[in-house]
């Protein structure tokens, strides 16, 4: 009988290649079509099914033709980005989020402003937002900055206030006040107390410790070189930059902010007047594929981190002689830094701040399973090189690993659990955040070259853009400091940092 | 009337035969020359109040301003289009020129005709070149949906008009508009007169538009071009309602009971569509519902059916027809420049272009109904028919005037005044031919203030 049968399945496999099917069903009307238990074709069904497939596409029919369906007769891709837009964001980091978050809170009607945000990539592989060590500190010594981290720390811990969705869960940043501790030593020591007064003006709540106080407090530190310390106690610490990043991107979304997934290959100056430039449509290439469509715009947020530099070089800021103000470049370019997770049990513990040494190193904890995160600021010879994200472990244990163990003996014995490296979106003129409208291009406005703490400043610096772009100049905080006009004349206005 | 629509015929060999560097100059100049003839339509000398007559076509005090106001508007549509669409090849400023001069036949010969018949097939034919202009040129992805609201809004409302001219020949023998004036009521079974009053009128209720069926306009305004929404605004809309006042000869016994609720839609529609206005960051769309509610009150007007409610109708539509047309002109010459339509990026104008604010002003102050332009005169002649009509509609009509005069002075204000942006700070200075375009619309305006008994129409 098996073998009958299996003389069945010979026939029944080769009715493609001989001309018809009488062959096969010379044998199965005896049996029946599913006399086998399986069905063997591979192509259409055996039986027209009626009800299944033709009904429902009669349905699906009548449904699109329905107001209200979004079916079109033009069969073109649904990613695209739509036509027109009032503001372009390219770049869909925290800061571009963060950005149309806030254009969106400030328009006086709803759908006052149509806003799209470019990110070229979804995943987020290479972007500095997600790959930071997501501190937040006050302690600068230029008053724009504290003012920023001040009120980015005061939205975080409101946050659900601001970025709280009806009927989503509420926003977790996991934001951890365990504060920041600067080492200073006796060089620097000076610079530290000048700092700490600019940064009680203004409302930051930080405290100067000597030795003795720091090894009271903190007795696993080992005070040999630190002159005085400076210790955050409010609004300061680290949280999760992919928590802040969704929630500014769910809220912005529900506003009606539209997400597209392209890159900016290029942009359309439609009116060159003697003073300036107006951009008016934006080319945005779809990603793995030649599409691209033209977006017609009028204004333009490059808040694309640490590749602006290369964005607006490929929109033709720089491509006028270097010593006029229109070929200023936008100087922001990648650098890369690492972050290594280590595990040591007999380490600190949980009232571990975000500590920086004057040498350069630094580390927080992570979690509550006694892993901590490290790292050190290369030095300016060494920087790494910026063509990919291949982590230089080497590094670790040159720099990093001595100057660690140094600080903190506990530290001698740890393993290395991962590691992984990151953009700095790095201001090459003076590491700091840029932001503002472009001199000779009228309608494009920065907001990038944070270079290592414009995650922290995100929430703030949003707001600030959108109030330029929609009031037409500062309205909570007076931002004129971190304009380009600096870059032009040549004015940089360095942190004074002790490392 | 042929020394018209000839020369308007061949202005599309013109726009096919014109060298490129000669195109727009030359059909501008023609257009503007067909203008100057048309005004001779305008002194009316018979007492049968028919001149120009002929088998098929006859101007009358009622059509003669439309007509001159749609002559009028071609050389505006094409001083408007030289600049956007200066970047098309060739071929397609051809078309445009060709869709726009057919787009104006269609129209002479919809508001000239003398039979019914030849006016239904006019009035179906304008939408096809209206079409074709606000989907092919229009701005956006949602244009195809605008064209299709637009189409098919006036279609399923017009057909039901071709059976009731079909039928009216049938009982009367006669579709002439010259002989329907002299019928007495006609008799009709007392249970068709409902069908018969609304299959006559839908069309264009629809048209003008009415409240409830209005979904079209805002759609259709903004997303066409500028040619298109201007021929829009000023004489596409004009078409309803002068398709009402023709037709209402034919309904006469009817009409005073059946137009209760189509008065008090229109009336309510005045209110919503202004408040709507001061809600609104779209500019065109801002001017789009201004136009819903100033056609509100023509349409009450011409429901109520008396002298100086017709009176009232036809000088608010001329003069609805120059404004409305000014204002999505200052509207485009700001979007040439921004690339954005929402008011909140596009303020302090002032500043940057004032000759062009003194234009904005006098437009929206006419758009206000501000004395002594001929807004106010048609405004207020309505008003004073409406409450000869009944006294609550007073209600209605100050309380829109109220709303309109704040809309229209909230657009000035955002346009104009505030804060100048950032990116604002150099645009193109204003042409001169948008100058000319602007002086073009007020000057008629301006003009009509002293001799306004030139768009009076017949009922006075």
């Amino acid at each position: 009988m098996s073998a009958w049968r299996r003389l069945h399945v010979k026939v029944r496999r080769a009715h493609g290649l001989f001309t018809s099917r009488r062959v096969t069903e010379q044998y199965t009307w005896m049996y029946g079509p599913s006399t086998l238990g399986q069905n063997l074709s591979t192509g259409k069904p055996l039986r027209n099914d009626f009800f299944k497939a033709q009904l429902a596409a009669m349905r699906k029919k009548a449904a699109d033709a329905l107001p209200g369906s979004s079916w079109s007769p033009f069969d073109i891709n649904p990613n695209l980005p739509p036509e027109r837009a009032d503001i372009v964001i390219i770049g869909g980091g925290v800061m571009g989020w963060s950005i149309a978050y806030w254009l969106k809170q400030k328009e006086r009607v709803r759908e006052g402003v149509k806003v799209i945000v470019v990110e070229r990539d979804l995943t987020y592989s290479q972007a500095s937002t997600v790959l930071s060590a997501g501190g937040i500190r006050q302690q600068f010594s230029l008053p724009e900055n504290i003012h920023l981290s001040l009120a980015s720390a005061d939205f975080m811990r409101n946050i659900n206030e601001h970025l709280g969705v009806l009927n989503e869960d509420p926003v977790d940043l996991q934001f951890n006040q365990s504060g920041y501790l600067f080492l200073a030593s006796e060089e620097v020591a000076h610079i530290m107390e000048e700092n700490y007064s600019t940064q009680r003006q203004v409302g930051a709540k930080v405290t100067l410790l000597s030795p003795t106080q720091l090894k009271e407090k903190f007795p696993w530190i080992n005070t040999d070189g630190v002159a005085l310390a400076s210790y955050g106690l409010e609004n300061e610490g680290w949280f999760d930059p992919w928590s802040l990043l969704n929630a500014f991107r769910r809220k912005a979304m529900s506003m009606g902010v539209i997400q597209c997934c392209g890159e900016v290959t290029g942009a359309v100056a439609c009116s060159v007047v003697h003073d300036g430039i107006t951009a008016c449509v934006e080319q945005v290439q779809m990603p793995k594929g030649l599409e691209y469509q033209m977006v017609e715009c009028a204004i333009v947020v490059n808040a694309a981190g640490a590749f602006s530099g290369k964005l607006a070089e490929m929109l033709g800021i720089s491509s006028n002689p270097k010593d006029t103000i229109a070929g200023t470049p936008v100087p922001v370019e990648p650098r890369k830094r690492y972050i290594y997770v280590v595990h040591c049990p007999d380490g600190p513990g949980l009232d571990t701040p975000f500590l920086i040494d004057y040498s350069g190193m630094y580390f927080r904890r992570e979690g509550l399973g006694g892993n901590y995160i490290t790292g050190a600021s290369p030095k300016e010879a060494d920087e790494p090189d910026t063509s990919n994200l291949e982590v230089d472990h080497q590094f670790f244990e040159d720099s990093v690993w001595p100057r660690l163990a140094y600080r903190v003996p506990a530290f001698e014995k740890l393993k290395v659990t991962s590691a992984w490296a990151g953009f700095y979106d790095y201001n090459t003129f003076d590491q700091n955040g840029i932001i503002g409208d472009h001199p000779v291009i009228n309608n494009m406005y920065f907001a990038t070259g944070f270079s290592g703490h414009g995650l922290q400043q995100s929430p703030a610096a949003g707001r600030a853009v959108a109030e330029l772009i929609l009031d037409g100049n500062f309205k909570t905080l007076d931002m004129r400091g971190l304009g380009f006009r600096r870059i032009m004349a040549q004015e940089p206005i360095l942190e004074r940092n002790i490392l | 009337m042929l020394k018209i629509l000839i020369p308007t015929l061949l202005l599309i060999p013109t726009s096919w035969l014109a060298k490129a560097k000669w195109l727009w100059p030359t059909t501008l100049l023609h257009s503007f020359i067909i203008t100057l003839f048309s005004l001779a339509w305008l002194k009316n000398t018979t007492e049968t109040n028919w001149s120009t007559l002929n088998p098929y076509m006859a101007t009358d005090p009622l059509s003669s301003p439309l007509l001159t106001l749609t002559c009028c508007l071609l050389p505006l549509m094409i001083l408007a289009s030289q600049n956007h669409l200066a970047q098309d090849p060739l071929v397609r400023q051809r078309i445009y020129i060709t869709l726009l001069v057919t787009l104006q036949l269609s129209l002479i010969m919809a508001f000239a005709a003398t039979e019914l018949t030849m006016f239904y097939v006019m009035f179906e034919t304008s939408l096809i070149p209206t079409l074709i202009l606000i989907t092919r040129w229009g701005n956006q992805m949602e244009r195809l949906n605008a064209g299709t609201y637009f189409l098919f809004y006036t279609l399923a409302s017009s057909l039901p008009l071709l059976i009731t001219l079909l039928a009216f020949q049938n009982k009367t023998g006669t579709l002439s508009l010259l002989i329907i004036q002299l019928l007495g009521p006609i008799p009709i079974s007392p249970y068709v007169n409902i069908i018969w009053w609304t299959t006559s009128l839908l069309a264009f209720l629809v048209k003008m538009p009415l409240y409830g069926v209005h979904l079209w306009l805002p759609k259709a305004h903004v997303e066409a071009p500028i040619a298109g929404s201007m021929i829009l605004a000023a004489v596409l809309l004009k078409l309803g309602g002068y398709g009402m006042m023709r037709l209402m000869l034919i309904l006469s016994p009817l009409a005073k009971e059946l137009c209760y609720p189509f008065i008090i839609l229109a009336l309510w529609g005045v209110l919503m569509t202004s408040s709507i206005c001061l809600g609104q960051t779209d500019l065109k769309s801002l001017i789009a519902y201004s136009s819903v509610s100033h056609m509100g009150l023509v349409a009450a007007a011409i429901l109520i059916q008396t002298p100086w409610g017709l009176t009232g109708a036809l000088i608010l539509m001329i003069a609805h027809g120059l404004t409305s047309s000014a204002l999505f002109c200052l509207a485009n010459t700001n979007y040439e420049r921004t690339h954005t339509r929402t008011m909140i990026l596009t303020r302090g104008s002032q500043m940057i272009l004032p000759l062009m604010a003194t234009w904005w002003l006098i437009t929206c102050l006419a758009n206000l109904a501000l004395p002594p332009l001929p807004n106010l005169m048609g405004e207020l002649i309505i008003i004073s028919a409406l409450l000869g009509w009944s006294w609550w509609t007073i209600i209605f009509t100050g309380a829109g005037a109220l709303i309109t005069a704040t809309y229209s002075l909230y657009m000035y204000l955002m346009t104009q005044r505030g804060p100048v942006p950032n990116h604002m700070i150099s645009m193109n200075p204003s042409h001169s031919r948008e100058h000319l375009l602007l002086t073009l619309h007020l000057l008629p305006l301006l003009l009509l203030v002293f001799k306004p008994t030139t768009i009076w129409g017949s009922a006075y």
